[in-house]
């Protein structure tokens, strides 16, 4: 990650409320986006996600609170107004109109003359990869090149704020994890602060600076990937984000920040403060632990800091990677881990009995 | 393929029984004969040179063209209206109004034209080919609502979204992105509209005030039996016109369809 945290506030949320009737759909937003950042959006289907977007758009009104751009509210200034352009998840290429057509749309009003414009679109559509396609159809496209031609529609206006509804969800694996790093490119290369909305945790870790992690119209937690992914606030951000295996534990003693536990198959452990989130009333407590903090030894091999003894329940194999449900310290407790498939390690069978090295810093306490 | 030679029958059968009636018209036009039996006596034109001397034939089609015309033109603009709002906004009482809005589709046409003639002399307004036009206008808005909700219905909303994103107002959004994307379903109503117009003769009947109007006109003309081989005539020529619009506008919206790489959802032909 090059991006540097002091750069100015280009997007804030000040308690934003919004109701659709009686339904709650975003419950005091507060956060800011920074300028130049690639902000993701990222929560389940109906979490508030594309409404927070569509706030910033100005295609839905707010019920409470305020948003600001670049410093600016946003309450009286309509969805044409603004200095934001947007991605559809649809794409909304018009139809009736040429590639060239639908990228110059937003020039209409540029007072530049027509030649000027042509240029500006020509490099425009160069910017996404599709130059030289200007006087084609829109609808003879294929998905990605749409995607494309969005992308430079709304680009030519070099707005401060670049809104990305879902832009990829309609591709194929390949081809989005190839607009994948496309869209990372083309952001540092305009500088456009680029915000993303996406149900695709891994899509969100891949490309973000920063994430917003929603539940149920609210913020769960903003971090950049590594914190989310290492030190999730909570269970259903651990949940949400990648894979987390959860063990009971009960707690011991608690000194100062630090807390110690018992955990089901693993034993004591003292956990610092920084493994214990703040968020409380979760349930009962566990542990978190993700499945490639485990690592498998081989027959003599001594673990750097703790192990435990296991049985494999189940076999995953996934070419580069296997993945193991192994029963952990003669327990009905379950963890998963995941171990590159490296010349010189077969992959074992279901009921083999193994040594599982852990370490005690990976763990992360929810209660 | 003969799973069903039942059904081939049928279809057969269906087929000439519609238009067995509409392919006399025309062997009957040209037939030397001021009755209207088989057989047939010769081949001539005169019943097309007679109906076409009738001066009250050129006033009835010059009126029905008027009537025509402003009401597919009304109802189209109308129905515009009624399926955007319908289609894209909430109001309350929506259903209801929708309804009213529907309502002529299935209420006898009789009472309507009946009602319309006592509520207009009521009111002191005369009968002409205006009033005329009222009553088409409230009979052919619910086709052209029906018509062009469909149409307004299939718009993606993010169309819509992306231009006003892009800078434009709600006005200029619906006349570069919206109007032209609705286009097909426009002249569809248009068609429609014109067609049931054209040929209505209740309303025409009770609200024309005995103006000479096409329906009206042919339907005078049938109780002189000499006049009815000019009638087919008449006839004969309208159909032949029918065909032609019907392909005209359907080659406009399967162009429209192709232009916007859109599905054929079916359309007149």
């Amino acid at each position: 990650m090059t991006f540097s945290p002091d750069r100015p506030t280009m997007i804030e949320f000040r308690d934003v409320h919004k109701y659709y009737g009686d339904y709650h759909a975003l419950r005091g937003i507060n956060g800011t986006i920074r300028a130049g950042e690639f902000f993701s959006l990222l929560g389940p289907s109906g979490c508030g996600k594309t409404t927070l977007l569509r706030t910033i758009a100005g295609f839905e009104g707010i019920d409470n609170g305020a948003v600001l751009i670049d410093g600016k509210d946003m309450a009286k200034v309509p969805a044409n107004a603004r200095p934001t352009n947007m991605v559809f998840q649809s794409y909304a290429i018009f139809p009736h109109m040429s590639v060239a057509e639908n990228v110059g749309f937003g020039l209409r009003r540029d007072p530049r003359s027509r030649t000027e414009k042509a240029a500006a679109v020509e490099e425009a559509l160069e910017m996404v990869g599709l130059k030289g396609y200007g006087a084609r159809a829109a609808h003879a496209l294929s998905g990605g090149q749409r995607q494309r031609v969005a992308l430079a529609r709304a680009l030519i206006l070099k707005p401060k704020v670049l809104l990305l509804d879902e832009p990829l969800s309609a591709l194929d694996k390949k081809m989005r994890e190839h607009m994948q790093v496309e869209l990372i490119k083309l952001q540092r290369q305009v500088g456009i602060t680029f915000i993303l909305v996406t149900h695709d945790q891994e899509e969100a870790l891949v490309m973000s600076d920063r994430i917003a992690v929603m539940f149920e119209g609210q913020i769960a937690q903003l971090a950049d990937p590594e914190t989310l992914y290492r030190r999730p606030n909570g269970r259903k951000v651990a949940d949400f984000i990648g894979t987390m295996n959860f063990i009971p534990c009960q707690i011991l003693s608690e000194t100062g920040g630090r807390i110690e536990v018992e955990a089901k198959g693993l034993g004591r452990v003292m956990l610092d403060e920084d493994q214990v989130p703040p968020a409380r009333g979760e349930g009962e407590p566990v542990v978190g632990l993700r499945p490639e903090t485990l690592t498998m030894l081989y027959p003599g091999q001594e673990p750097q800091e703790r192990a435990v003894a296991g049985r494999i329940d189940e076999v995953i194999y996934f070419g580069d990677m296997t993945y193991y449900d192994v029963f952990i310290g003669g327990t009905d407790v379950e963890v998963r881990l995941s171990m590159r498939n490296v010349p010189g390690r077969p992959v074992l069978d279901v009921g083999t009995e193994v040594q599982l090295a852990w370490s005690p810093s990976a763990l992360v306490l929810f209660r | 393929m003969n799973r069903a030679p039942g059904l081939k029958t049928y279809a057969v059968i269906y087929l000439l029984f519609l238009y067995g009636p509409i392919l006399i018209l025309p062997l009957f036009a040209f037939n030397d004969a001021s009755i209207v039996a088989f057989p047939l006596a010769g081949f001539t034109t005169k019943w097309f040179a007679e109906m076409w001397a009738d001066p009250n034939l050129w006033k009835a089609l010059k009126n029905s063209l008027i009537i025509a015309l402003s009401t597919a033109t009304l109802s189209t603009v109308l129905g515009i209206f009624a399926a955007r709002s319908s289609v894209r906004y909430k109001w309350p009482g929506k259903p209801v109004v929708m309804g009213f809005i529907m309502l002529p589709l299935v209420l006898p046409e009789m009472i309507v034209a009946m009602s319309l003639l006592i509520v207009l002399l009521g009111i002191g307004i005369n009968l002409s080919i205006f009033t005329v036009i009222m009553g088409h206008v409230l009979m052919c808005t619910p086709f052209a609502v029906a018509i062009l909700t469909s149409a307004f219905q299939s718009l993606d909303r993010s169309l819509e979204e992306a231009a006003l994103d892009l800078g434009e107002s709600a006005a200029s959004t619906f006349r570069l992105i919206i109007l032209p994307l609705v286009m097909p379903g426009i002249l569809s109503s248009f068609l429609i509209t014109f067609t049931i117009s054209i040929d209505e003769f209740i309303v025409a009947n009770f609200l024309g005030s005995g103006q000479p109007i096409l329906s009206v006109y042919i339907f005078g003309q049938f109780r002189f039996p000499a006049k009815v081989p000019s009638m087919l005539a008449l006839g004969t020529i309208l159909v032949g016109v029918s065909v032609v619009l019907l392909a005209i506008a359907e080659y406009f919206r399967r162009r429209g369809i192709a232009r916007t790489g859109g599905k054929d959802t079916g359309g007149f032909l």
